[in-house]
């Protein structure tokens, strides 16, 4: 009965709609297949895709992690001061990583060892990392990013930008943590069923815990790579992106309520909403319509999603 | 009364009642009478065609074939206010957050939308309550009842619209057995006030308590009917069937001596001071009522709930019991509640069935890295457990409930358990499969694990326990060997409001 094209379409709902924006994108715009448009695309999201697979991974437990956005913001802030005031880029990045991971272990034990609802505990964590950008950089862009970073921000390899690498490599990382590990067998069994994961003796709290930690770890990443990307931390960097992170990893097909879904997938809703916004800026829409277009794609790509997924009668 | 019932004309008649879905025919040529104050059992297997027939016979389906005459004229499709036909379901309809006058007003509020009469409404459910001869506050909120008082509103919030036709489909599932004998009484009273009614249930002791007449549906079919006083319940359950059941004591060989598991004083909110031991090759009953503990017993021991006193596995105490503590000294624990507790339903069978023991499927060079041959041992289990589904890549949700059973029992029997406790182990699966599950726990017994089953269904411990306890409010009330079983003393030892101290060893 199953072709193998539906099952592919089952798996990967956003196929289709990428297919069509690319097809469509490239009549109305010659520019759009440009290697050098394709360049500027695949930088401009990498912080969406390494924060969108710390969510991945919240959503697959059947959580969701409304601080992913401000954490990066503040994780740049921190890590842009530290290294204007001693210029070393490895501190840097350890700094970034570091405030990522007290979030996310702030967010994790709340959550899976205090039992505190995922969207409370996240909107006040989120209230809280972008507070402390804010207060630390005073409302404004932070100066002094060393050469280095600057430079990396610019880099890249066969037209793939260097920030586009790390996040693909974050990619294969995590996807084989996900797919062939106990740990990620255990991710996508809490969040099928909770309290069948505790009658079968999985350590539910744990495994709740490391996936906020996780995505903190990521948003942490993600918060460096804004600095290279933009040339300066921003204390509003994350502010925006929390929509596009959730949006992302929803078209891809990963399901809210847990148990379902891939860093693969995610990698495809990332890729999805690229195209959409980078096509609609060539086309010349201006950036109020384009929401309008965006919102009425989400709601294109759950229908195909719950319509290849077969979950309509579930 | 009676007399009457047999000269009047039927209230409801169903002749060669049909249903059909995308061309499957689920129920088939079923046809019969009833009167004002009879009552017919309306019995089969899951899936033989009862609740269809049921959703027929209130309006919910409309039949694909046949006809539904209602005191003697055919109707097109029933509208059971109108015709006087009421049904109370499995799942309650209840508001549980307002009050028994509320919910049994709630579809025909007295007064006007913006200003409802709410002692009108008061004044109805008392009368109403009245006239059924049930004593139950008006003002209560319903999560404030019992199960019991709960089926009562029901009944007669559903009598209050439709009173010539009532249809009760399983209504003691979530009974107690006192609960039980009132709701029987209330039947009664019903019946002798010219209510007609359908009573679906699966236990065949209170078909014969409550009913006069009876259908059997087997596969859609009605393969028999008639009245009971001419049917022993042997043959009733052949029909339902549809094979002559061999003698369902299963043969045990007598325990070994050697403790298994052995409990010490356990006590917790629930229950109190429970001391047990279970040894190899015993298979151990606990029988008792809903709340009295049993569940609650079988989760501590696994360490799913918080409890203190001590737990022994081959006579080394466990400290603290945890459930990975209780996996490592080989234990399993199978839950009652199969898709809430048991089961990944959005999942693949392979990976509910390697969930519980996952080392034991798979080959692995590094720690905690690689699936390499959980497939092969997936397909092994399924085999093994005679599970029927097209790939193990299906979701288990796809599965018939007998199958999911079986899928959550090949997940335990996987981690090569020693003790093995299963909580209501043939719940909701039919009598074949039940036979088949039986069979399973008794081999495992020859084979010198120790098996502990928890069950509300007497019979079934009867047949395949060598002992059983009795549990009543949570404290251990008497101990019953299989050479001395009597189900009488069982029950009333489980139901008596008595202080529980006459051990029967």
């Amino acid at each position: 009965m199953t072709s193998p094209t539906l099952a592919s379409l089952k798996t990967y709902p956003a196929i289709p709609i990428i297919a069509a924006l690319a097809v469509a994108f490239s009549l109305f715009s010659p520019y759009f297949l440009t290697s050098g448009n394709i360049e500027a695309m695949l930088g401009a999201n990498a912080v969406v895709l390494i924060a969108a697979i710390g969510m991945t991974f919240v959503f697959l437990t059947g959580g969701i992690d409304l601080s992913i956005s401000t954490v990066i913001s503040a994780s740049a802030v921190i890590s842009g001061l530290v290294m204007a005031q001693t210029d070393n880029v490895p501190l840097g990045i350890g700094t970034a990583i570091a405030v990522g991971t007290i979030f996310g272990a702030v967010n994790g034990v709340l959550i899976g060892y205090f039992k505190l609802t995922p969207f409370i505990t996240t909107m006040a964590t989120q209230l809280i990392a972008r507070g402390i950008a804010f207060v630390l950089s005073q409302g404004i862009a932070v100066k002094g990013t060393p050469y280095w970073v600057l430079d990396f921000g610019f880099m890249s390899w066969f037209g793939i930008p260097a920030v586009t690498l790390v996040g693909l490599g974050l990619v294969i990382l995590s996807a084989a943590a996900l797919g062939m590990t106990t740990w990620g067998r255990q991710v996508m069994l809490v969040g099928s069923n909770p309290n069948a994961a505790r009658y079968t003796g999985i350590n539910v709290r744990f495994i709740e815990f490391s996936v906020y930690l996780l995505a903190g770890v990521l948003a942490g990443i993600a918060g460096f790579i804004s600095i290279a990307n933009l040339g300066n931390a921003i204390p509003g960097v994350g502010d925006t992106l929390l929509l596009m992170i959730i949006g992302a990893v929803v078209l891809g097909g990963t399901a809210m309520t847990g148990g379902e879904g891939s860093v693969e997938r995610t990698v495809l809703g990332v890729l999805l909403l690229a195209i959409l916004t980078n096509g609609l800026n060539l086309v010349g829409i201006p950036f109020y319509d384009q929401l309008i277009i965006q919102g009425i794609l989400i709601f294109v790509g759950a229908w195909l999603a719950m319509k290849f997924s077969g979950q309509r009668n579930a | 009364m009676l007399d009457t019932s047999k000269t009047a004309p039927p209230v409801l008649s169903v002749r060669n009642l049909s249903k059909a879905f995308a061309g499957k025919t689920v129920v088939d040529d079923v046809s019969f009478d009833i009167h004002p104050g009879e009552t017919i059992g309306l019995v089969g297997e899951n899936g033989a065609g009862k609740s269809t027939t049921k959703n027929m016979l209130c309006g919910l389906l409309q039949p694909s074939k046949g006809e539904i005459l209602v005191g003697g004229e055919v109707v097109p499709q029933i509208d059971g206010p109108e015709h006087g036909i009421s049904a109370v379901h499995q799942e309650l309809s209840l508001f549980g957050s307002l009050t028994v006058a509320e919910n049994m007003c709630i579809t025909d509020l007295p007064g006007r939308p913006a200003r409802v009469n709410w002692a009108e409404a008061d004044r109805i459910a008392k009368a109403q309550l009245e006239f059924l001869g049930i004593e139950i506050d008006t003002k209560a909120t319903i999560e404030s009842l019992g199960a019991g008082r709960q089926q009562v509103v029901e009944i007669a919030k559903a009598l209050l619209h439709a009173d010539r036709v009532l249809i009760l489909d399983e209504p003691t599932t979530s009974l107690t057995a006192i609960e039980r004998e009132k709701l029987f009484a209330i039947i009664d009273t019903l019946k002798a006030r010219g209510v007609a009614i359908i009573f679906i249930s699966h236990f065949m002791e209170e078909i014969y308590r409550v009913c006069d007449k009876f259908i059997v549906l087997r596969d859609g079919k009605q393969v028999g009917g008639g009245h009971l006083a001419d049917v022993p319940q042997r043959q009733l359950e052949e029909m339902m069937v549809g094979r002559t059941l061999e003698d369902s004591r299963i043969d045990l060989d007598p325990p070994g001596d050697a403790e298994a598991l052995s409990v010490k004083g356990l006590t917790a909110i629930d229950f109190e001071n429970v001391d047990f031991t279970v040894h190899k090759g015993e298979i151990l009953g606990i029988s008792g009522l809903m709340g009295a503990g049993r569940t609650e017993i079988a989760e501590a021991i696994f360490g799913l709930r918080p409890a203190s006193g001590c737990v022994q596995v081959h006579g080394e105490t466990v400290s603290p019991v945890t459930v990975q503590a209780m996996k490592d000294r080989r234990v399993c624990y199978v839950p009652e509640d199969r898709r809430t507790n048991g089961l990944f339903l959005n999942r693949p069978v392979r990976e509910n069935l390697s969930a519980a023991s996952i080392l034991n499927f798979v080959r692995r060079s590094l720690r905690g890295v690689g699936f390499r041959g959980e497939k092969a041992r997936a397909q092994e289990e399924v085999k093994a457990r005679n599970i029927s589904v097209p790939s193990i890549e299906n979701r288990v949700s796809d599965l018939s409930g007998g199958n999911q059973q079986k899928v959550l029992l090949g997940r335990w029997l996987s981690t090569l358990p020693d003790i093995l406790i299963f909580d209501e182990p043939t719940k909701g699966v039919d009598i074949g499969a039940k036979f088949d599950i039986h069979e399973t726990i008794a081999g495992l017994a020859r084979a010198g694990k120790a098996v502990i089953i928890v069950s509300s269904d007497l019979p079934e411990l009867l047949h395949t326990t060598h002992r059983i306890l009795v549990m009543r409010k949570g404290h251990m009330v008497g101990e019953f060997r299989r050479e001395d079983y009597d189900s009488v003393k069982i029950i009333s030892l489980a139901a008596s409001a008595g202080n529980g101290s006459n051990r029967n060893a």
